[in-house]
């Protein structure tokens, strides 16, 4: 479970990050839908401990993540928006890399290197070196070594990007899978069919603040759209004469 | 938590390795950097030595050898002299530098020896060349002697004392021996191994920080609970690694040359005999932490593989500044205090420990413990750069 409260973080002149809090509950996914440049990896940079917010906390599992980042770090698996890997080491060994460095040894290890190549399918290239990797395979070797450790609280930066229909049905089985489990999923992205289709709630920011969240119905009900694009539209403000509108419907619905 | 560190900083340290290993790029780096020393040290010595053995076994082309048969006779009974018929235009032949030097006897050399005037010989030879000089200079004392013999004989047959015809009583001293050249290549040595020491960890200095930010892999690492100084730790801990392998690579190279070079040629008492090595070794090797933690710093603030080359290679100029100058100028630097500054303390010990001087096993200790002290600083700033957003962040 996240909690995150007014959140703020400005690069010079620019308020990347102007007073942003939600939550995201255990067992659900949130997803935090945005154009580009609305503030969502800085919010989640924040939210992963390496960037420092201004003003504001964030609680993880009860521990607060600005005052205690590498406590926070324990109850985090993170695929980051740049997700690098290393192109001599094979994809084992990047999942077994980041297990070590969580403190899994041994056969324990070993296990779950083994379930997480196979929930996505990559038992076949999982000996390989990564270089030769295509970008879905890249994706899937970044998100098992996130969540290596099974945390409790996974954070996704859009994790579909440009992927192909069988790498973000990859992703979504899985996300869907630690949703099953109890986790608590936070994953960003632009795409509205992509929110939709997995999201129990759905925080929309836009400029470096929310200017809605809840249920995709919610959303719906809010803006007066039934097709949520057309909300998305409305409510990021992208449209000049919707813009009044979507701050009016900004409303803060905790999720149900 | 202190175990879990050590533990962490391992983990790092076998990835780093492990990923080093695979680099063809790097295998390659510390063989060049550790070949380097060996190959320019052997090649200058074999050629000095091959001077020297110039010098001593001398093949002298005459023409008209035939004029002067008593002459010829004496010169064979020279020690290491090889008289050959010359060829048919010496000065031609000298010019092209086809020979290092012709001798030509006039055809009246016989008319001439016989009613005691004096006969000429001619010594063509090209002044300009550096590498014939000294073998010029012994071919023209050897002709000087017989002259001097033949003129002493002459007064003694004329009832005269010789000593009277030699006023001056000559001698050469020659400070530019090839026996200088050789001390002062040996000088170099204690260098070469410390750059060796440097490009050899460069690999993993650059990979593990700059190349972490080029890939784009660091936000994705420092994810991870471990703490910053652990993953620090580590990949100094690897790149010290390689340094040292460079190091010890290159000492074991230079060890197993300095059987073959023909020291004793150059009358050179020098030997690299196993407590040089080892003595080198234990002055090189604690310097490496120290190199490697300073790369790893400066390469953090790269942004690229190649922006972090092109530091450390201004790094490594930089570094050598002292090293240059410790060799240069010897005398200059033996305060005692100046083993303790890294880099010029290396050179000063590495030099005492070629040139058997004996040193306190204390001193290495304590020169070892100082730099390892720094490197820790170097460290600890290293992991305090991993916080920065800029690093992280800045792509």
């Amino acid at each position: 479970m996240i909690s995150v409260e007014n959140l703020h973080k400005r690069f010079g002149e620019v308020r990347a990050v102007d007073g942003v809090s939600f939550n995201a509950q255990d067992g659900a996914v949130t997803g935090l839908l945005g154009p580009n440049g609305a503030g969502k990896t800085t919010t989640l940079r924040m939210l992963y401990t390496l960037m420092r917010p201004d003003q504001g906390d964030i609680i993880v599992d009860g521990i607060n993540a600005v005052a205690d980042p590498q406590g926070a770090r324990f109850a985090l698996g993170v695929l980051p928006d740049v997700s690098g890997l290393y192109p001599r080491l094979t994809a084992r060994e990047h999942i077994e890399y980041f297990g070590q460095l969580q403190g899994i040894i041994g056969s324990e290890l070993r296990t779950r290197t083994d379930q997480l190549l196979t929930m996505l399918d990559m038992t076949e290239i999982a000996d390989r070196r990564v270089a030769g990797f295509s970008h879905g395979e890249r994706t899937k070797t970044a998100l098992a070594r996130a969540i290596v450790h099974n945390p409790r609280n996974v954070l996704l930066d859009e994790p579909t990007n440009g992927l192909d229909v069988m790498s973000t049905r990859a992703v979504r089985e899985i996300v869907r899978r630690l949703k099953n489990e109890g986790h608590t999923v936070l994953f960003s992205s632009h795409v509205m069919q992509e929110v939709s289709a997995l999201c129990d709630t759905i925080v929309v920011i836009a400029r470096g603040r929310i200017v809605a969240s809840g249920s995709p119905d919610d959303l719906r009900r809010q803006t007066g759209h039934d097709d949520l694009e057309d909300a998305f539209v409305t409510l990021s403000g992208l449209q000049p004469d919707g813009a009044a509108e979507a701050r009016s419907a900004s409303v803060k619905a905790s999720p149900s | 938590m202190r175990v879990g560190r050590l533990a962490q900083a391992l983990v790092v340290c076998r990835k780093e390795l492990k990923d080093w290993a695979r680099d063809r790029r790097s295998i390659f780096t510390v063989l060049i950097s550790s070949l380097l020393a060996p190959i320019i040290v052997g090649v200058m010595f074999t050629q000095l030595a091959r001077q020297q053995r110039d010098v001593e076994d001398v093949t002298i082309p005459v023409v008209g050898g035939s004029n002067a048969p008593a002459l010829m006779t004496w010169l064979r009974q020279q020690a290491g002299v090889t008289i050959v018929d010359g060829p048919a235009y010496p000065e031609e032949a000298v010019r092209t530098r086809q020979d290092d030097v012709v001798i030509v006897i006039a055809d009246d050399f016989a008319n001439d020896f016989t009613a005691s005037r004096p006969a000429q010989v001619r010594i063509v030879s090209d002044s300009s060349n550096n590498d014939t000089r000294a073998k010029v200079q012994r071919i023209r004392a050897l002709f000087q002697r017989y002259s001097t013999e033949i003129g002493s004989l002459r007064l003694i047959a004329r009832g005269v004392s010789p000593v009277i015809a030699s006023p001056l009583q000559l001698e050469d001293v020659e400070v530019s021996s090839a026996q200088q050249r050789a001390a002062r290549l040996l000088g170099f040595i204690p260098l070469f191994i410390m750059i060796s020491a440097f490009t050899g960890a460069m690999q993993i200095s650059t990979d593990s920080t700059a190349g972490e930010r080029e890939r784009g892999s660091i936000e994705a690492l420092l994810v991870n609970p471990a703490p910053r100084g652990a993953i620090a730790t580590g990949k100094w801990i690897a790149g010290s690694l390689t340094g040292m392998l460079s190091v010890v690579v290159s000492g074991a190279l230079l060890f197993a040359l300095f059987q073959y070079i023909p020291l004793e040629d150059l009358g050179i008492r020098f030997r690299l005999g196993t407590p040089e090595l080892i003595g080198t070794l234990a002055t090189v090797l604690p310097l490496c932490p120290l190199i490697v933690g300073i790369q790893i710093y400066v390469a953090t603030f790269a942004k690229s593989f190649k922006e972090a080359q092109s530091y450390l290679s201004f790094l490594m100029m930089v570094q050598m500044i002292p090293g240059m100058m410790a060799t240069m100028n010897q005398t200059a630097m033996r305060a005692a205090w100046l083993y303790y500054v890294p880099w010029i303390g290396q050179q000063s010990l590495l030099n005492d420990v070629l040139g058997n001087k004996p040193i306190s096993p204390l001193t290495f200790v304590v020169v070892g413990v100082v730099n390892l002290a720094l490197a820790v600083v170097a460290v600890r700033a290293t992991a305090g750069l991993l916080v920065r957003e800029r690093i992280i962040f800045g792509r």
